[in-house]
C-alpha cells in the first residue's frame, strides 16, 4: 500500500498529472491567513499541519481509480476521447427506436434497489488471504512428509495395521434398528418354525434383564367370547328380503322407541309442576297471609299445651313385691322346662316323620340345583355383555338401517351406511378389550372476554 | 388374645387389582404409553366382583387392572424403549428450540424404534392361535388401506396395510378358500375356510369414509401396528404352505403378459409392481414348479356303525365344496367400468374364472371387451349401446349370490335391467321350523338339482309347494315324511270312488268291467318306515307322566315355531299378490 502510494505521489508531483476535480483550494490557502504555532510536539503538529491539499490529492486518484479504474494521466489518448462528427443523421427515429426497446426491456431490465446496490467500482475487492490458509498447515505438512518418508521405507503405521482385526461396520444391522415398525417394505420370517435359539447363557439372560418371562397362560383368554366380527343382520342386505328388512327395521324402531321414552321420562321430570304456579286464590292468600287467620291460632293453643301435658308426663313403675318375683320366676322356670319337654317329643317324634323329612331334604336341594343352573346360566350371559370397565358404560352403535325408500336398486346405486371404522371401534369396546371412553374436552383455563371492537360500535 | 390387628384392604380382592393411574405409575409410563403397550401386549382391564372392597371402600367408577398382569408389564422390554422415545422427543425438541440442525438431523437418524415379533410370538403361541385371531387383523387392514392419505393415520401404515391385504386376497384365490361373500350396506362380508379356521372379514366400499369424531384413532392406529405384524407373519406362513414365494411374485409367464408399454401411466415404478399384484389378474409363482396339484382324496378308515353315516356326510360335503371351487371354471368374465373391480375380480379368480377389464380402468387388464371368449360381461347400467352376441350380459349380483348358493344360477333373473331377486345372506343358518324365504326355497331347490320348468309355472307350482308344506306341517311332524307317499295314492284312490259315486248318483249305468288285478308290490322301505312310526307311536303313549309332559312342551314348542313360520310365508304371499296386482294395474 505504502509503496502505491508514494507512486501516486510522485506521478502528482509530475507536471502532466490531470486533477480530475479542479478545486480552488490554492485561494483558500492563500486567503487564511497564517499562524505560527509550535510543532514541536506530535499533539500539536497534527493539531496545526495542514493536510488538506494532501488528502484532497488522494481523495482524487481514488476517485480517478474507482471511476475510470486507473490514473487518468496514463490512460491512453484513444480511451479519453473521440472524434465528435456531429449528430446522427435521424435522431426521431431512434427516439422511436429507444422508446420502443424501453417498453419492451421493461421487464427485463433489472430492478433500480439492485441498481443501487451493485458494485459500482472498478478496483476489484481485495483478497481476503486468511480464506487461503489452511491451519496448522506447516505441522500437517511436516506430518504427510513423514508419513512419505516411512511409507517410502516400507514401515506401515499402527492404525493401518490394526484395520484389518477390527469387525467391518455392520450398516445393515444398523438399518434395521433405526427401520420403524410399520415400515411398508419390512420383510417377515417364519416365527412359528424355527425354536428360539438360546445362544447365550441363560443366567446371563436373566441377571441382564434380557431374558423373556414367560406369559400367563390366563392371559391368553379372551375377555368376552363375542366373535371378533359380527355380521349384520340378513335385512342388512343391499338388496334385502323383504320380511329380514321388516325386521330389522323393527328392530330399529324399537330401540328408537326406548330411547324416546328415556328422554320424555327425564322431560317430565324436569317439567314444571302445574300445582305449583301461582293462580289468582294463591297469590290473594299470600297477599292476605298473617292479616285474617288469627281465630285458628287461638284454637290450635290449647291443643299444644295438652300434648305438652301428656309428653311431659313419665310414668313411674311400682316396685315388685317378693311374691311377685318368686312367681315370676317359677313361671319362667315351667315355661322352659315344657318347650324341652316339647322338643323332646318332638325330636321323638321326627323318628316317624322321616319320610316327609327325606323329601323336604330334597325339595332343599333341587331347590339349590336349581339356583346354580340358573346363576351359572346368568354368568354365561355376563360373558358376551359388555363390562363397566370404567366411567362411561359402553353405548351400543346405533343400529344401520336403510328405509325401504332409500334402498338402492343396484350395486352402482348403493349408499354405504354407517362407518366401518366405528363399528370397529365399537367392537373392541363391546368385547372388553378397550374401555369406554370419551373424547377429552378442550378447557378453557381464562374466560374469555368479548369486547366490542369500536369501529364496530359505531356502526350499530 | 394377642396378634396383629387386622388392618382393612390389606388382604383379599382389594391387593390384587390395582386402578389404571397406579399401574401407570409403577411403569412410569405416560398415559397413551401405557394404554399403548396395554393394547400389544393383550392386558385388558379387569371388572372386579365386589368394587367397593377392591375399591377401598369407594364406590367411584375407575379402571381396574389386574396386579399380576401389571407386574408381568414390567418385564416387557418394550417399556423401556417408550421411555427412550420419550426423552428422544424432548432432546429433539430442544434442538429444534436451539435451530440446531446438525443435533436434530443425527436425533431423527437414532431415532428409537421397536419390534413386535417377540410379543407375536409370545401371545399366539402356535401358527393356529395367531390363525384364530386373524379376523381382526383382517378387518383393520381392509379399513385403514382405504383410508386417504391425509395425515389421519402415518401413510407409512397405510401403505404396509395395503400391501398386506393384497397378499392376503392373492393367498386366499392361490386355496381356492372363499367360502361366503354377503353385500350389506355397511360394506362387503367375506368368509373363507383357511386351514379349517372359519375366517370372516369386513370390507368397507371404498371412498365411503367420512371420518367420526368419537374414535380414538390413536388406539385403533395401536392395534392396526400389532395386527400388521401379526399379519405378515401369518401371511408368510400360508404363503410357504402353499408352495408360494413370500414376497409374492407374480408368474413370469404372467407376468410377460402383463407387461404393457405405458405402465408408467398408472403408477411410480416403486409402486408398480404392488399395484400389479392388487389387481388380482394374474396367478403367482410358486417355489416347485409344480405341474398340478393332485387331489387330495379323503383317507379311508375302517368303520363301524354310526360313524359311517358321519363319514358319508362329510365325503359329501368334501366333493361339493371340491365342486364350489371350480365355480366359474372355464368362464370368462370382462368388467364394465361401473361395476366395483376389486371385489368381483377377487372373487371370479377365487372361483377359477378368468377375468379382465377396461384398460382405462387399472393396471393388469388381460383382454379386452371385443374378445370373442367372453362369456359373461358384468354390466351394471340399465342398457348399454353395443352388445355382443355370445355373451351373457348380467348384473353383479350373479357373481356373489352364486357363490353363496355354491351352484351357478340360471343368468335370467340377472338380466340387464331385471328387477333382481333379494340378495341374502348366507350367513343365516336357518333351523327347521323357520321361516325360509321363497327365494331361499328355490336356490335350496335348485341346489338339489330339480330343475325349474318355466318362469310362470315357476310361481305357481311354488306356491303350491308352499301350500303343501304347509299342509303337511300343520300335521303332526313326526311323520310327515313317512307318510307322504301313500296319502298321494289314498288320494287318488279316493277320488276314483268318488268319481264312481257321482257317477252313480247321476244315474248313470255303471261300466261294469273287469279289470286284471294288479300284484300290490311289497315295498319294503316302506313297510319299515311304518314299522318305525309305529314304534315311536308306541314309545310316547309309553313314556312316564315327567317325560310325557316334557315332550310335549318340546312339541309344542316345535309347533309354535311352524306356526309363525307359516303365518309369515302367508304375508309374504298376500305381500307378492299385492306386488303383482300392482304391477298389472300399472301394466295396464
Amino acid at each position: 500500500m505504502a509503496a502505491a502510494r508514494r507512486l501516486k505521489r510522485v506521478v502528482a508531483s509530475q507536471p502532466g498529472f490531470l486533477k480530475l476535480k479542479s478545486t480552488s483550494d490554492s485561494a483558500d490557502s492563500v486567503s487564511s491567513r497564517r499562524k505560527r504555532v509550535n510543532k514541536n510536539k506530535k499533539k500539536s503538529w497534527n493539531k496545526h499541519s495542514d493536510i488538506n491539499d494532501v488528502e484532497d490529492f488522494l481523495e482524487d486518484v481514488r476517485h480517478q481509480e474507482r471511476t475510470t479504474g486507473g490514473l487518468l494521466s496514463e490512460k491512453p489518448d484513444d480511451s479519453l476521447f473521440f472524434l465528435d462528427v456531429g449528430q446522427p443523421k435521424k435522431p426521431e427515429q431512434k427516439e422511436e427506436a429507444v422508446e420502443g426497446k424501453k417498453r419492451k426491456g421493461k421487464t427485463s431490465r433489472p430492478l433500480r434497489i439492485d441498481l443501487i446496490l451493485q458494485h459500482d467500482s472498478l478496483i476489484p475487492p481485495p483478497k481476503d488471504v486468511l480464506a487461503y490458509q489452511q491451519p496448522n498447515a506447516k505441522k500437517l505438512r511436516r506430518i504427510a512428509q513423514k508419513a512419505e518418508q516411512l511409507a517410502a521405507k516400507g514401515v506401515v503405521p499402527r492404525r493401518r495395521k490394526q484395520l484389518p482385526s477390527r469387525r467391518p461396520a455392520d450398516r445393515k444391522a444398523k438399518k434395521s434398528v433405526t427401520e420403524a415398525n410399520n415400515n411398508p417394505d419390512r420383510e417377515y420370517y417364519d416365527i412359528w418354525g424355527q425354536e428360539s435359539k438360546d445362544s447365550a447363557d441363560p443366567w446371563y439372560l436373566q441377571q441382564t434383564g434380557k431374558k423373556l418371562v414367560n406369559r400367563p397362560e390366563k392371559l391368553n383368554e379372551k375377555p368376552s367370547v363375542l366373535p371378533a366380527v359380527e355380521v349384520i343382520a340378513p335385512g342388512g342386505s343391499y338388496n334385502p328380503d323383504f320380511f329380514s328388512h321388516q325386521a330389522l327395521l323393527r328392530e330399529a324402531h324399537e330401540v328408537e322407541v326406548k330411547k324416546q321414552k328415556e328422554e320424555d321420562k327425564i322431560e317430565r321430570q324436569v317439567m314444571v309442576n302445574k300445582d305449583d304456579t301461582a293462580t289468582e286464590e294463591t297469590i290473594l292468600r299470600e297477599q292476605v297471609e298473617g292479616l285474617v287467620e288469627e281465630e285458628n291460632e287461638e284454637e290450635m293453643a290449647p291443643n299444644e299445651e295438652e300434648e305438652d301435658v301428656a309428653v311431659g308426663g313419665i310414668a313411674l313403675a311400682e316396685k315388685k313385691t317378693e311374691r311377685q318375683r318368686k312367681r315370676e320366676k317359677a313361671d319362667k322356670i315351667k315355661e322352659q322346662q315344657r318347650l324341652a319337654d316339647r322338643q323332646r317329643i318332638d325330636q321323638h317324634q321326627q323318628l316317624f316323620q322321616l319320610r316327609s323329612i327325606k323329601a323336604s331334604i330334597k325339595q332343599q336341594e333341587q331347590g339349590t340345583k336349581e339356583k346354580q343352573k340358573v346363576r351359572k346360566a346368568k354368568q354365561e350371559a355376563q360373558k358376551s355383555q359388555p363390562r363397566r370397565l370404567g366411567k362411561l358404560k359402553f353405548q351400543p352403535q346405533d343400529l344401520e338401517v336403510q328405509l325401504s325408500d332409500e334402498l338402492a336398486g343396484s350395486l352402482r346405486q348403493l349408499k354405504p351406511e354407517g362407518s366401518v371404522l366405528k363399528d370397529r371401534f365399537k367392537s373392541l369396546q363391546k368385547r372388553n378389550l378397550i374401555e369406554p371412553r370419551e373424547r377429552a374436552k378442550f378447557k378453557r383455563r381464562h374466560k374469555v372476554k368479548y369486547v366490542e371492537k369500536r369501529a364496530f360500535r359505531e356502526i350499530t | 388374645m394377642g396378634g396383629l390387628q387386622k388392618k382393612k384392604f390389606e388382604r383379599g380382592s382389594a391387593t390384587n387389582y390395582i386402578t389404571r393411574n397406579k399401574a401407570r405409575k409403577k411403569l412410569q409410563l405416560s398415559l397413551p404409553d401405557f394404554r399403548r403397550l396395554c393394547i400389544l401386549k393383550g392386558i385388558y382391564p379387569h371388572e372386579p366382583k365386589h368394587k367397593k372392597k377392591v375399591n377401598k371402600g369407594s364406590t367411584a367408577p375407575r379402571t381396574f387392572y389386574l396386579l399380576k398382569d401389571i407386574r408381568f408389564l414390567l418385564h416387557e422390554p418394550i417399556v423401556r424403549k417408550f421411555r427412550d422415545y420419550k426423552v428422544f422427543v424432548r432432546k429433539l425438541k430442544r434442538a429444534y428450540g436451539k435451530t440446531e440442525w446438525s443435533a436434530v438431523e443425527r436425533l431423527k437418524e437414532n431415532k428409537p424404534t421397536y419390534k413386535l415379533d417377540h410379543i407375536i410370538k409370545e401371545r399366539y403361541p402356535t401358527f393356529i392361535d395367531a390363525l384364530r385371531d386373524i379376523d381382526d387383523a383382517l378387518c383393520m387392514g381392509f379399513l385403514f388401506s382405504t383410508f386417504a392419505r391425509t395425515g389421519k393415520c402415518h401413510v407409512q401404515t397405510i401403505q404396509l396395510c395395503r400391501r398386506l391385504t393384497v397378499e392376503w386376497m392373492n393367498y386366499v384365490i392361490a386355496a381356492r378358500a372363499l367360502r361366503k361373500v354377503f353385500i350389506s350396506i355397511k360394506g362387503i362380508y367375506y368368509q373363507a375356510e383357511v386351514m379349517g379356521q372359519l375366517i370372516t372379514w369386513l370390507v368397507p366400499y371404498q371412498f365411503s369414509h367420512d371420518h367420526p369424531t368419537d374414535v380414538d384413532y390413536r388406539v385403533m392406529a395401536t392395534f392396526t401396528e400389532l395386527y400388521t405384524t401379526l399379519l405378515g407373519f401369518v401371511n408368510f406362513r400360508l404363503y410357504h404352505s402353499l408352495n408360494l414365494l413370500y414376497p409374492p411374485k407374480l408368474d413370469s409367464k404372467a407376468e410377460s403378459e402383463l407387461k404393457d408399454e405405458n405402465e408408467e401411466d398408472y403408477a411410480m415404478n416403486s409402486e408398480c409392481y404392488l399395484e400389479k399384484l392388487s389387481a388380482l389378474s394374474a396367478s403367482l409363482s410358486r417355489v416347485v414348479s409344480s405341474a398340478e396339484e393332485e387331489e387330495a382324496e379323503l383317507d379311508q378308515f375302517p368303520i363301524e356303525g354310526e360313524d359311517i353315516e358321519k363319514m358319508e356326510a362329510r365325503e359329501k360335503e368334501h366333493t361339493q365344496q371340491e365342486a364350489q371351487k371350480k365355480l366359474f371354471e372355464g368362464l370368462k368374465f370382462y368388467l364394465n367400468r361401473e361395476v366395483p373391480r376389486e371385489s368381483l375380480a377377487f372373487i371370479i379368480r377365487c372361483f377359477g374364472g378368468e377375468v379382465s377389464w377396461d384398460k382405462s380402468v387399472c393396471i393388469g387388464s388381460t383382454y379386452e371387451v371385443t374378445d370373442e371368449t367372453i362369456t359373461h360381461q358384468i354390466v351394471d347400467r340399465p342398457n348399454i349401446d353395443k352388445q355382443h352376441i355370445n355373451r351373457y350380459y348380467i348384473q353383479p349380483q350373479w357373481v356373489y349370490d352364486c357363490v353363496n348358493a355354491k351352484i351357478r344360477l340360471p343368468v335370467e333373473d340377472y338380466f340387464l335391467g331385471v328387477t333382481l331377486p333379494p340378495h341374502l345372506s348366507p350367513f343365516v343358518e336357518e333351523k327347521d321350523g323357520d321361516y325360509v324365504p321363497p327365494e331361499k326355497v328355490k336356490i335350496m331347490a335348485l341346489q338339489r338339482g330339480e330343475k325349474p320348468a318355466h318362469e310362470q309355472e315357476d310361481d305357481d307350482e311354488e306356491e303350491e309347494e308352499g301350500e303343501d308344506e304347509e299342509e303337511e306341517e300343520q300335521e303332526d311332524d313326526d311323520n310327515n315324511d313317512d307318510d307322504d307317499d301313500d296319502e298321494e295314492e289314498e288320494e287318488e284312490e279316493e277320488k276314483n270312488l268318488k268319481k264312481m259315486e257321482q257317477q252313480r248318483s247321476q244315474g248313470k249305468s255303471l261300466q261294469v268291467k273287469v279289470t286284471p288285478g294288479k300284484v300290490k308290490v311289497e315295498n319294503t322301505v316302506r313297510l319299515e318306515q311304518e314299522e318305525k312310526a309305529e314304534e315311536k307311536r308306541l314309545a310316547i303313549m309309553m313314556m312316564k307322566k315327567k317325560e310325557k309332559y316334557l315332550y310335549d312342551k318340546i312339541m309344542f314348542g316345535k309347533k309354535r315355531k311352524i306356526r309363525e313360520a307359516n303365518k309369515l310365508a302367508a304375508k309374504r304371499k298376500a305381500h307378492d299378490d299385492a306386488e303383482k296386482a300392482k304391477k298389472k294395474k300399472t301394466r295396464k
